[in-house]
């Protein structure tokens, strides 16, 4: 049996290389991967907690995690092509509609 | 004009029901509580009747503006004006009737108190520093009607009377004023409402506030032509000057509060020496302080440079607030002074205080000789008679400080003579002064209409309807006005049996009486100064009647002139009359008594018959028994009399052109103004004395030279920290606020990876603190 220790330690490396990713890519599907990335470390948490402690109900955050991440991503990427189609690009740093 | 003629004749009856207004409020009272309301219990409806009547007119005529049946009929709010002025003329000649019927007098007033007011504790701080309660207190409201207070409500009620009757004739007549009359007459009313207020108030702060009514009314009317600079900077130099005379006032009656615990006549007059406890020093401040308010309302020497230019008011407002009425409110306060001086067995007054009185005495003296010499000079018509009003006003000052004087020596008999004597002064020069401002009216009323005629654009040259130079040898084109005038001068410069003479011979007399004979050393110059005054009275104001009406005419439109003007002669002719007779009957009658020491009435008639009281009264004026009175008077009516009318005539005096004829009254002064022969006063009229004369002995200077010297400066200096410390501080918030928000703003980048980086850090710290708190 793997100690629940690992699983937690792996989700947070996995959460914080889903971290720089955010922060050093300018592709906003490469940016959209990322996230989903931090999201399964999180779901990787919820099993460890899980794990440790015997209860069923981290289990049950991971599948409903799952889901909403599966339409999160839907409509991430639908934005995406919103975005495409209006201004041919998807780079985030050009992308400044809500500064001052 | 026939038309117009008919129009006042179509009026009359109106005004005649108003006039029945008493019997109406007889029946009320017969309806509501079955016995007929008295003439007291109406009285409160004296000023209540005007105040309601300002808004309606004010209201109505922005309502009605321009329409035909308000400009015509309704004389654009001048005949409701007249209407409620009748009501409240009706009300006055009632509780006069009632006053007289019931032998009330000075000691013992009519008294009727309205409502209370204002309820209030008074509490004060013991000497252990607790707040203890003293008594319930009460502003209340309610009049006060004495022999001076009913006196002068019958001239004020009367003079708005026939005053607004000769306004409709003079205003609305005049184009410039179309279409804007309501606004004179709402503030008129208002004016009426103040001035009748405040002389039925029974207690000093009804009657500031009735005072402050008079003065805002004043403001607005002096100011009523805006458009004029002159008039615009003539209005607000008379209410700043009043003002600084209302601040001493309004302090002198927070000192009387202070001294009495309470500002109402009955409690102060009651005992104002507080069984003799009362601090004579802080009493003759604040009495000092009431003084200088008078002095600042009735255009007295120092604040007296006002007055002259609030002619640049309408006429009829120049009649009635600055010459009739008005400018008595600061006498009737000085009146009101008689409770705290009398220390004779009448009354609880407080020794020595006579010298506020000398002061008083004081400032009547130079005022009046200082008005007058100014007067010589003056070209214009109304600033002539502004002039005079001073003078006059001057001379009620003297015999009033005598009168205190006199009180506060014990001299009882001499001071109710001096007394009297002034506020007979007061009613005769109201009478003829009212009337000499609405006779000067129609003057200018007509020379306008003249240029007009031969002009029909009145804005092609410079003439001046009001200068006496244009004039000349009207007597003939305006026999009503000429004869009005004539009679009004006559008045006021004393001229033996008419009006004036009978109160200006008992001031002057009762001034030398108590300077020589009753020890007064420090009133001889106030003595001197008023008799020489009474000789020069008698030559500007001849001067003015013969610039006027006597000689050729100096224009072209003054032989054009016409008296044609409807609604002008009948007040003309009824002041006339009253200050013709009017002096002789009340003297015979025993005014000076009556208001003095509220002896009834026609006691001397009743008690000695007609003859022996006429010829009492004529002895009593031309023979004084004292050789050295004696000697006063007959100078007195010598000066005034013959060598100032003399010298005037001999100035400007003249025939009219052959084949023009006087009205019969005056046709004989004409010829005899020719006699004197001609004096050419070139040499004297370009001296430095005349050039100052003219410049008003440099008052308006010597008073704007301190004010740049002090009031400016410090209103620099004031300006200088408002803008910089008052108005710094607030910049500075704004410019610090506005600066951070500036440089927060910089962190909106708009890019999201931005967004996410201080959400972590945020998310970051908020992590690292609960591991502090936990």
């Amino acid at each position: 049996m793997i100690p629940a220790m690992y699983l937690a330690s792996l989700g947070a490396i996995l959460f914080c290389i889903g971290l720089m990713g955010v922060f050093t890519n300018k592709n906003g599907i490469i940016v959209l991967m990322c996230i989903e990335i931090m999201l399964n470390a999180v779901n990787l948490n919820f099993v460890a907690g899980a794990l440790h402690y015997g209860d069923v109900t981290g289990w049950v955050f991971a599948a409903i995690a799952i889901a909403i991440a599966a339409a999160e991503v839907a409509v991430g990427l639908a934005i995406f092509l919103s975005l495409y189609s209006s201004r041919e690009s998807i780079v985030l740093d050009e992308v400044m509609l809500l500064r001052h | 004009m026939s038309d117009n003629k008919t129009s006042e004749m179509r009026f009359l009856p109106i005004i005649g029901l108003c006039m029945l207004f008493p019997f109406l409020r007889m029946f009320g009272g017969e309806m509501a509580n079955g016995a007929p309301f008295t003439a007291l219990e109406s009285a409160f409806l004296i000023p209540l009747i005007p105040i309601v009547i300002f808004p309606v007119i004010a209201i109505l005529g922005q309502v009605n503006h321009g329409d035909e049946a308000w400009r015509e009929r309704f004389k654009e709010g001048g005949m409701i004006a007249l209407c409620s002025l009748a009501i409240t003329l009706s009300l006055t000649i009632w509780l006069a009737i009632e006053f007289f019927t019931n032998g009330a007098s000075f000691e013992e007033p009519l008294r009727q108190s309205v409502f209370n007011w204002i309820n209030f504790d008074t509490i004060t701080q013991d000497a252990a520093g607790n707040w203890i309660h003293l008594q319930n207190d009460s502003l209340g409201v309610g009049l006060w009607i004495d022999n001076v207070s009913m006196m002068l409500l019958f001239v004020a009620s009367f003079l708005c009377f026939l005053i607004c009757w000769f306004s409709i004739g003079y205003m609305n007549t005049d184009p410039i004023n179309k279409d804007r009359n309501h606004r004179f007459y709402a503030e008129f009313v208002l004016f009426t409402a103040g001035m009748l207020g405040m002389v039925l108030a029974d207690s000093f702060l009804w009657l500031f506030i009735f005072w402050e009514i008079m003065g805002l009314c004043s403001y607005l009317l002096i100011g009523f032509y805006y458009e004029r600079p002159s008039a615009a900077y003539a209005a607000k130099k008379a209410f700043l000057t009043t003002r600084v005379g209302d601040i001493f006032l309004l302090i002198g009656l927070l000192m009387m509060y202070d001294i009495y615990g309470s500002l109402e006549f009955a409690v102060i007059f009651d005992d104002p020496s507080l069984h003799g406890a009362v601090d004579t020093g802080m009493l003759r401040c604040a009495l000092i302080m009431l003084f200088i308010g008078a002095v600042g309302k009735s255009a007295q020497f120092p604040l007296h440079v006002w007055l002259p230019d609030a002619m640049e008011g309408p006429t009829p407002v120049s009649a009635l607030i600055h010459a009739a009425t008005m400018v008595n409110a600061g006498l009737y306060l000085v009146a009101r002074f008689v409770p705290f001086f009398d220390v004779t067995s009448h009354g609880h007054g407080v020794e020595g205080l006579g010298d506020v009185a000398i002061l008083i005495a004081w400032v009547g003296g130079i005022t009046a000789f200082m008005a007058a010499i100014i007067a010589f000079v003056q070209n214009d018509i109304k600033k002539v008679l502004a002039y005079s009003t001073m003078s006059q006003l001057a001379y009620i000052f003297t015999g009033l400080g005598v009168a205190l004087w006199f009180y506060n020596h014990g001299e009882h008999h001499a001071a109710v003579i001096a007394f009297g004597a002034s506020m007979f002064h007061l009613f005769n020069h109201a009478m003829a002064k009212g009337m000499l401002f609405m006779a000067s009216g129609s003057v200018i009323h007509e020379m306008h209409h003249a240029h007009h005629d031969a002009h029909h654009d009145d804005h092609g040259d410079e003439f001046d309807a009001q200068d006496m130079r244009n004039m000349g040898g009207l007597a003939s084109k305006l026999p009503i006005t000429s004869t009005a005038m004539a009679i009004g001068s006559a008045s006021i410069i004393g001229i033996p049996l008419i009006g004036g003479f009978w109160s200006k011979e008992g001031i002057v007399a009762e001034t030398w009486n108590a300077a020589a004979l009753h020890g007064g050393t420090w009133l001889l110059v106030p003595a001197f100064l008023i008799l020489l005054t009474a000789g020069m009275t008698g030559f500007y104001m001849t001067r003015m009647w013969m610039m006027t009406f006597a000689g050729k005419p100096k224009t072209e439109y003054a032989e054009n002139v016409h008296e044609q003007t409807p609604w002008i002669p009948t007040p003309l002719i009824t002041l006339s009359i009253i200050s013709l007779l009017g002096g002789f009957v009340l003297a015979v009658l025993g005014a000076t008594h009556w208001l003095g020491e509220a002896e009834a009435l026609g006691t001397a008639i009743h008690e000695h018959g007609m003859v022996v009281a006429i010829l009492d009264a004529i002895v009593h004026a031309f023979l004084p028994t004292e050789m050295f009175l004696f000697l006063i008077t007959w100078v007195a009516i010598t000066i005034s009399l013959v060598v100032g009318p003399a010298m005037a005539m001999r100035i400007h005096g003249g025939r009219l052109n052959s084949g023009e004829t006087a009205p019969r009254l005056i046709s004989w002064i004409l010829p005899l103004s020719s006699k004197f022969g001609r004096a050419n006063v070139d040499d004297l009229a370009n001296s430095g004395l005349a050039d100052a004369l003219h410049r008003r002995l440099y008052f308006d200077e010597l008073y704007e030279w301190v004010i740049a010297k002090t009031v400016i400066p410090l209103a620099h200096a004031l300006s200088w920290f408002d803008k910089n410390v008052v108005d710094g501080a607030i910049k500075g918030i704004e410019f610090g606020t506005q600066k951070i928000s500036r440089d927060v703003r910089n962190l909106t980048t708009g890019s999201a990876s931005d967004y996410i980086m201080v959400a972590v850090i945020g998310t970051f710290s908020i992590l690292v603190l609960l591991w502090g708190v936990i």
